[in-house]
């Protein structure tokens, strides 16, 4: 590894001093295709037969433990050659892989052996963005860290240090971390993702997100959400298996994705417009009495406040609004009924991405409601909470007070957001005005805001406004590039975390192999800062593994047997409790929500005219490939092979009107700003339409494979938030396309 | 051993339920440790057929069909390309002299130059892992679960049965190579 020649102290460029030491290996015949163990018999002589040069079938170790090339946590056996991991495998006995992994997960290895990992801990040594740094020790980097997060709670207050992670096992240390030194300014990626729906299920349902049991449906409809290529492992093999046993499925996208081609039935809806939709599914399956009246009785709350709202919306007033005819909508209003309580509406992520979207998902909510799916085959149910689950916790004192008002206006812009989800992009742009007061630093964990918040030339800006910067992760990413101090995290290949529960089973993350270079898992590194902090009483762990130790207490399974199985199913505990009970202020589904009327939002779902472009101009929808989880994949060898850059859909007539011809290069400008990216000429999307795959038209030179590739829609996105939710309204943004 | 020659592996595609997401393509390259830039299996893509809003779109995976009658064993100079008796169409690597005759031959265009080696390689059915009493590594990751793999002289194998109870055809049934990967459309 080139990072081995960079010494303690040595002041470097990220970018060139690798460059160099890299051609002067290759020129030595000592380099290898980065460090992914492919061509380990490189200097093999040609094998005498096909036997002799064939791949292992016998392993030195099987690792159980939990994919991070997602969210999804998908469980792993990782096989070890040599001390290096050779394969990654599907665990059979987790229910988020059922043995199979997904592209991500297959090309774990090129994340693990990523040459353009941070192996050691850095101090800038440049302007910010420079790629100028200096190695510099762990205890350098952590004492410098603590030193300015100290400073600044002394001169400002603990709320002058920003914080922003993304949903991971080891964030519940983070949040400790934030919470016990006082900052209340916290954000993670959620407002950019679905805000609106888990919102709205917490107002209607009093849970985030329901489950959805998919081996009894008969009828399931979607907004948007796209499964076939924003993977979510086990619900995309229920889907698929679904789709196999004749269920029918309907699927509104403006774009006909790879789902939509899967589907039953493909609705090419008007982006912005999926409320219209739903008001006039409600509209239907009330003014036909085609729900299930006992079930709105026993279990619901305001179904008479709802009816009286949907009158005005009939089929015929919502076709004129979504462009999906009015027998269709009537139509499918009635079969749904049909199959009712073997049906739901899927939740989605990012239904329709407009300021509307909250009561979309309101309005999806509530029909699955006073369909009486809860609890039935093919219905809703009360999914399993990730967090507790009986584990033992680890003991700590009560944080501090807070008085400061947060920086993102929750509560006090955003009563309904709820403190630990918060308004990420909000909080960007209070740094960027310094209102109500100004941000000093601001700490990074496993987060990209450079690529992943809407208009990143703000981000940027609001950076220059802070006077200390710090990022953990495994590359030098968007953020790390322009930070002050970056610390090396280990990957998720390489460390513990804390125990993930999935329905009735805890399943363990452990490393499979030895953390290269001098990264550290962020159990360590949190309990290291806050023990340099003065938080010591907070973080009453000894290590990683004495941390499981303590989860495991009230399980009676000792470590070891954890680490050799991978995971642990709890006895059964007495037959669950049938009875439906809600997480909401009265217990019962919330049809008229008593919360949004209290401060001032309609109370039942109401129509909102979303925005549409101008004549000249294109609504820019985006989405996920198979291959990319958000910005964090691009850098993997195996996955940029198999989708290098993004590419900017346009449809068939629109493109020849500008003379535009697929793969032609040109220009997609909005308000914020425009992006040079290749175009794919399709039938395949509605006309007034464009799409593109986020992550891409990377700014750090240190991921030398992704660095520059395609183009960043967050140079385009405008900020947009949904006063309910919170929610960025990504949709929102319209662009001109022309020629290159 | 006797019943291990009456075996005879083939592959069933249910097209339908191939969703493109490429991690059958990962998967083989990292268990095979294909070099970077080549790949042994793919999945074809038809399609978006038609017009807005009239429109269609299906998968279809591949990767060497181990023919039951390979073109690509006949054209071979020096006997590099063998096979075995369970229907494997295999190269051994130490005779290939990597003149690419078999990569002209074959129709599915399954094969690739190993540059690094200096020899002509695709796809085994991982021969290792079969060996070894596993399916190959596309058909254990493959989400979608429309890979399957199997004994086709077996009339218990999942393979058999799908071909016994479902429609399929085979890609380039004309060329006459008897293939053994069948597609259920």
């Amino acid at each position: 590894m080139s990072d081995n020649e960079i010494k303690i102290g040595d002041t470097f460029h990220w970018d060139i001093s690798r460059r160099q030491f890299l051609a002067m290996s290759a020129a030595a015949g000592a380099l290898a295709l980065g460090a992914i163990p492919f061509t380990q018999n490189s200097n093999a002589k040609p094998a005498r037969a096909q036997n002799s040069r064939m791949p292992p079938t016998k392993f030195d170790r099987e690792v159980f433990t939990l994919c991070e090339q997602c969210v999804w946590r998908c469980g792993l056996r990782a096989k070890v050659v040599n001390g290096k991991v050779y394969k990654l495998d599907g665990n059979p006995n987790h229910p988020h892989s059922n043995g199979m992994l997904c592209p991500r997960g297959q090309a774990g290895i090129a994340s693990l052996y990523d040459p353009d990992r941070v192996q050691f801990p850095m101090v800038r040594a440049g302007d910010r963005g420079s790629g100028m740094w200096k190695r510099v020790t762990w205890k350098e980097a952590l004492d410098y860290v603590a030193g300015k997060l100290q400073a600044f709670k002394q001169q400002f207050g603990p709320e002058a240090m920003v914080f922003s992670s993304t949903h991971n096992l080891s964030q519940v240390q983070f949040e400790n971390l934030l919470r016990a030194y006082g900052s209340p300014n916290y954000g993670t990626q959620r407002s950019l993702c679905f805000n609106g729906m888990i919102i709205a299920n917490l107002l209607t349902f009093g849970m985030q997100e329901p489950g959805r049991d998919y081996s009894g449906a008969q009828y399931i409809i979607y907004s948007g959400r796209n499964l076939a290529e924003a993977i979510s492992n086990s619900e995309t093999q229920d889907l698929i298996a679904a789709i196999d046993r004749g269920v029918r499925v309907v699927l509104l996208d403006p774009r006909f994705t790879k789902t939509a081609s899967k589907a039953t039935e493909w609705l090419p809806i008007k982006p912005g417009n999926d409320l219209a939709f739903y008001l006039a599914l409600l509209h239907v399956l009330i003014t036909e009495n085609l729900y299930d009246k006992e079930f709105v009785k026993e279990h619901t709350l305001g179904f008479d406040d709802v009816a009286k709202a949907i009158k005005p919306y009939t089929p015929e007033w919502s076709a004129s609004k979504c462009e999906i005819p009015a027998a269709t909508i009537r139509r499918i209003a009635r079969e749904f009924a049909l199959a009712s309580p073997h049906a739901f509406i899927h939740p989605g992520w990012r239904t329709s991405n407009f300021v509307n979207q909250f009561q979309a998902q309101r309005a999806m909510a509530i029909i699955n409601a006073i369909s009486g799916n809860w609890n039935q085959p093919g219905g809703f149910f009360a999914g399993a909470g990730e967090e507790g689950g009986g584990l033992g916790a680890i003991p700590q004192p009560p944080y501090p007070r807070v008085s400061a008002l947060r920086l993102d206006g929750v509560p006090w812009k955003y009563p309904l957001v709820p403190l630990e989800i918060g308004v990420y992009q909000e909080m960007r742009d209070a740094i960027l005005a310094e209102k109500p007061y100004p941000a000093r630093g601001w700490f990074v964990h496993r987060q990209n805001p450079v690529a992943s918040l809407p208009e990143r030339k703000k981000t940027l800006q609001a950076f220059s406004k802070l006077d200390f910067i710090v990022t953990v992760d495994t590359t030098m990413n968007d953020t790390a590039w322009f930070s002050d101090v970056v610390l090396p995290e280990a990957t998720y290949l390489e460390r513990y975390d804390p125990l993930a529960i999935v329905g009735d089973g805890v399943f363990i993350r452990q490393p499979v192999v030895p953390a290269l270079g001098e990264s550290k898992s962020a159990l360590w590194i949190f309990k290291e800062l806050g023990t340099r902090l003065g938080l010591q009483d907070y973080f009453q762990y000894k290590d990683e593994e004495d941390y499981i130790r303590q989860q495991l207490v009230p399980l009676g399974i000792s470590l070891e047997e954890l680490k050799a199985k991978g995971h642990y199913r709890p006895p059964a505990h007495a037959a669950p409790n049938e009875e439906l009970k809600f997480n909401t202020p009265s217990g019962k589904i919330e049809l008229y929500s008593a919360s949004l009327a209290k401060n001032n939002f309609a109370p039942v779902p109401v129509w909102q005219e979303p925005p549409a472009p101008p004549a000249d101009q294109f609504y820019l929808l985006t989405g996920k490939v198979a291959q990319h989880t958000q910005f964090g994949t691009q850098n993997n060898k195996l996955l940029h092979e198999l989708f290098p850059e993004n590419v900017l859909w346009i449809h068939t007539k629109p493109a020849a009107e500008r003379g535009i011809k697929n793969g032609d290069w040109v220009y997609a400008e909005s308000a914020a700003g425009k992006i040079k990216i290749k175009a794919y000429v399709t039938e395949a999307i509605r006309p007034d339409c464009t799409f593109t795959t986020p992550g891409f038209g990377h700014l750090s030179k240190g991921n030398r494979v992704s660095y520059a590739q395609g183009a960043s829609d967050s140079d385009i996105h405008l900020t947009y938030t949904d006063p309910a939710s919170g929610g960025q309204a990504l949709s929102q943004t319209f662009v001109k396309v022309y020629k290159a | 051993m006797a019943s291990e020659n009456k075996r005879r592996w083939g592959f069933v595609i249910e097209v339908k339920r191939c969703i493109d997401c490429k991690a059958c393509m990962v998967a083989c390259q990292v268990e095979n440790q294909v070099p970077l830039g080549k790949h042994r299996n793919w999945i074809g893509r038809i399609g978006p057929t038609g017009t807005f809003p009239i429109l269609g779109l299906k998968f279809e995976p591949g990767n060497c069909m181990h023919c039951d009658n390979p073109p690509c064993e006949r054209v071979c100079p020096t006997g590099a390309t063998y096979q075995r008796d369970d229907g494997l169409v295999l190269v051994d690597y130490d005779k290939c002299i990597g003149c690419r005759y078999c990569m002209q031959a074959c129709p599915y265009d399954a094969r690739y130059v190993d540059h690094e080696h200096g020899y002509v390689d695709k796809c085994t059915f991982c021969v290792h892992r079969l060996d070894a009493g596993q399916p190959p590594a596309c058909v254990e990751t493959c989400v979608g679960g429309s890979r399957h793999f199997g004994d086709l002289n077996d009339p218990n194998s999942e393979v058999s049965k799908l071909l016994a109870t479902r429609d399929h055809y085979v890609v380039y049934a004309e060329a006459g190579t008897e293939p053994k990967i069948f597609y259920i459309s």
